[in-house]
């Protein structure tokens, strides 16, 4: 597997590195200003198949190049760098704005809200470029939102791949999931230590 | 089942007050309103839903999206019509509406009435509708009312610029003789993008398409929920009845009495058990054969209470003669003995005596009457009717006197 790195790639194993992909909640993948619904979730996959773009890939509406990226994941995790590969022709996004653990966001929250990162990028079609982040601000993220403001001039904006290096902790943030709701309570259900015999405690 | 919070826009301007859809426009948007809010939340029991006002002084935001159907229904109250409707600003509003739903999990949807003409450009219209789109907002646009040239291609033209995937539609709605809540709930507005609909719309439908005469026992649930309500009880109970004649008749009526009971004693509820009383009726005609080839006496008894019980439920005086005739009939049919046991009862007499004018229970000679009267009873085994022997103690009450 060409891995157009400096270095030989029997050292170490890139894909590997690239594996946060599996730890995404792909079924809660959403983007807005997408052409197609669900085709946001084309564009993660293992690190071998970045450049396969046989398959479905994000694109923006026409004349809209605008796109707003919700990513949560399965546990918390811990990002080192992104990987972006964007389309030919202009369509590659030229700018990319990242939050970190904020849900619902839209285009107008994100354009008026400060990033905890940004990046100018380039046109990246062999997807060997990463972007590092901020390490100390991306060490416990839950979900994340990428917002592309704007394309290289292209009408439209596409991704074909986006990738995440770094780690993933077995925490997961708290969800309170399990509730019962009392609509009116059941004695049976709350039975104090003095009703079910025993009121003094005993000392062993 | 969607996850849905709906903003609904409604159009509250001058153009509502005319009458060419009944009662008026406006009443015929509340309607529609309410049937919509109704369909939403039972759908999905987390749906939320939100009203706003576009015309009057200016757009006004009634009820934030929430699940709670009586704050819907009661901010629809004491609306006043008058102004312009402003199309534009009432979507915008309706999108920072949704925008600070609570739940973010749901999907946006804003539902608007048009009913006056449209004051904004096309081009307005659809840089709005981009921006929906862009935002995953979907946009259900019920075009009634006024019909002026343009309105209909710019309402168009809103939709092309939001519509994603087919979820967001366009109703016209002429003037006509059909209620305009009528007419959405075959839309998909009401059915939801083809899901299948909500058990709401479907029996909601299957009642409004079959008119007046639809409506089990000729009467409108919405018009008059009481008398409905007393007629479906009424009929329960008389389906209870029939079952238990049938279940001494044959094993196959046992086998139909679980599912019978299950109906009679789930009582009234909702619009939902319009669809199970559709095979009901079935299920009891089929009893009735069978009782009547079985056991004759004690289902023509019965046949004949159905059709008392029926007429009884509108007239409750009736009801009441009814009840002391069937008490009466079920009893033997030897009425001598009733008579004979109704004479025998003092207090029953004396109050007929009391009725009777120019007589005193209290009279010494009246009571010396009525102890006779006990003793004589058992040898009184005539079919007179219950006056005679009282208009005897008249004549000797007289002649004694």
């Amino acid at each position: 597997m060409a891995c157009t790195h400096d270095h030989s790639c029997e050292d170490h194993d890139c894909s590997s590195n690239w594996s946060l992909y599996k730890h995404i909640d792909l079924s809660k993948v959403t983007a807005l200003n997408e052409a197609n619904p669900g085709s946001v979730k084309s564009v993660f996959k293992a690190w071998e198949e970045r450049l396969n773009s046989t398959g479905e890939h994000l694109e923006s509406n026409e004349g809209d190049p605008e796109l707003l990226v919700y990513i949560p994941f399965t546990s918390d995790v811990k990002i080192k760098s992104i990987s972006i590969v964007g389309g030919a022709d202009g369509t590659s996004p030229s700018k990319l704005r990242v939050f970190i653990n904020r849900e619902g966001i839209d285009f107008s929250d994100a354009q008026s809200m400060q990033p905890v990162q940004e990046w100018d990028l380039v046109e990246n079609l062999h997807g060997v470029l990463e972007y590092q982040t901020r390490y100390s601000k991306f060490q416990s993220v839950a979900n994340i939102t990428l917002h592309f403001p704007e394309s290289f001039g292209g009408d439209t904006t596409q991704i074909h791949y986006i990738g995440f290096k770094g780690e993933a902790t077995q925490l997961k943030r708290d969800v309170v999931a399990t509730i019962v709701y009392e609509i009116t309570p059941n004695p049976s259900d709350h039975k104090t230590r003095a009703e079910t015999g025993g009121g003094l405690s005993h000392v062993e | 089942m969607v996850l849905e919070a709906t903003m609904i826009c409604i159009d509250n301007s001058e153009w509502m007050r005319n009458g060419d859809y009944a009662p008026s426009r406006f009443q015929a948007q509340a309607d529609a309103v309410n049937l919509i809010c109704g369909a939403k939340t039972q759908s999905n029991p987390e749906n939320t839903v939100g009203v706003l006002t576009m015309a009057g002084k200016g757009v006004r935001v009634l009820v934030t999206p929430t699940s709670d159907l009586g704050k819907i229904l009661a901010c629809m109250h004491g609306l006043e019509i008058g102004g312009e409707m402003n199309l534009a600003a009432g979507i915008q509003v309706a999108q920072l509406a949704l925008k600070h739903r609570q739940n973010k999990k749901q999907q946006q949807r804003i539902i608007v009435f048009a009913g006056s003409p449209v004051m904004h450009d096309k081009k307005a219209l659809e840089v709005i509708g981009k921006k929906l789109k862009k935002n995953s907002v979907a946009l259900d646009i019920v075009n009634f009312g006024e019909d002026d040239e343009g309105k209909t291609e710019k309402l168009e033209a809103l939709l092309a610029a939001v519509n994603n995937n087919d979820t967001s539609h366009i109703v016209h709605v002429p003037a006509g003789p059909n209620a305009l809540s009528d007419v959405l709930i075959s839309t998909p507005i009401f059915t939801g993008d083809g899901e299948g609909g909500s058990g709401f719309a479907a029996s909601a439908a299957a009642a409004a398409a079959g008119g007046v005469s639809g409506f089990e026992f000729g009467v409108d649930p919405n018009l008059d929920p009481e008398l409905a309500l007393a007629l479906r009880v009424s009929m329960e109970e008389e389906r209870a009845r029939q079952e238990a004649a049938a279940k001494k008749a044959a094993e196959e009526a046992s086998e139909q009495d679980a599912t019978m009971t299950e109906h009679a004693s789930e009582g009234p509820s909702g619009a939902d058990n319009k669809k199970n009383e559709i095979p009901d009726d079935d299920n009891t005609l089929l009893q009735q054969a069978l009782a009547m080839s079985v056991d004759e006496p004690a289902s023509t008894q019965d046949l004949q209470d159905t059709e008392m019980s029926d007429a009884a439920a509108e007239d409750p005086d009736l009801a009441l003669a009814l009840q002391l005739s069937v008490q009466e009939s079920t009893k033997d049919s030897s009425s001598e003995a009733d008579m004979s046991k109704l004479l025998a009862d003092q207090s029953f007499v004396s109050s007929i005596l009391a009725s009777l004018p120019g007589v005193d229970p209290n009279d010494p000679s009246v009571k010396e009457m009525l102890a006779s009267m006990q003793n004589q009873s058992e040898s009184q085994q005539k079919q007179d009717e219950d006056k005679a022997p009282e208009k005897k103690e008249e004549k000797e009450e007289k002649e004694e006197k």
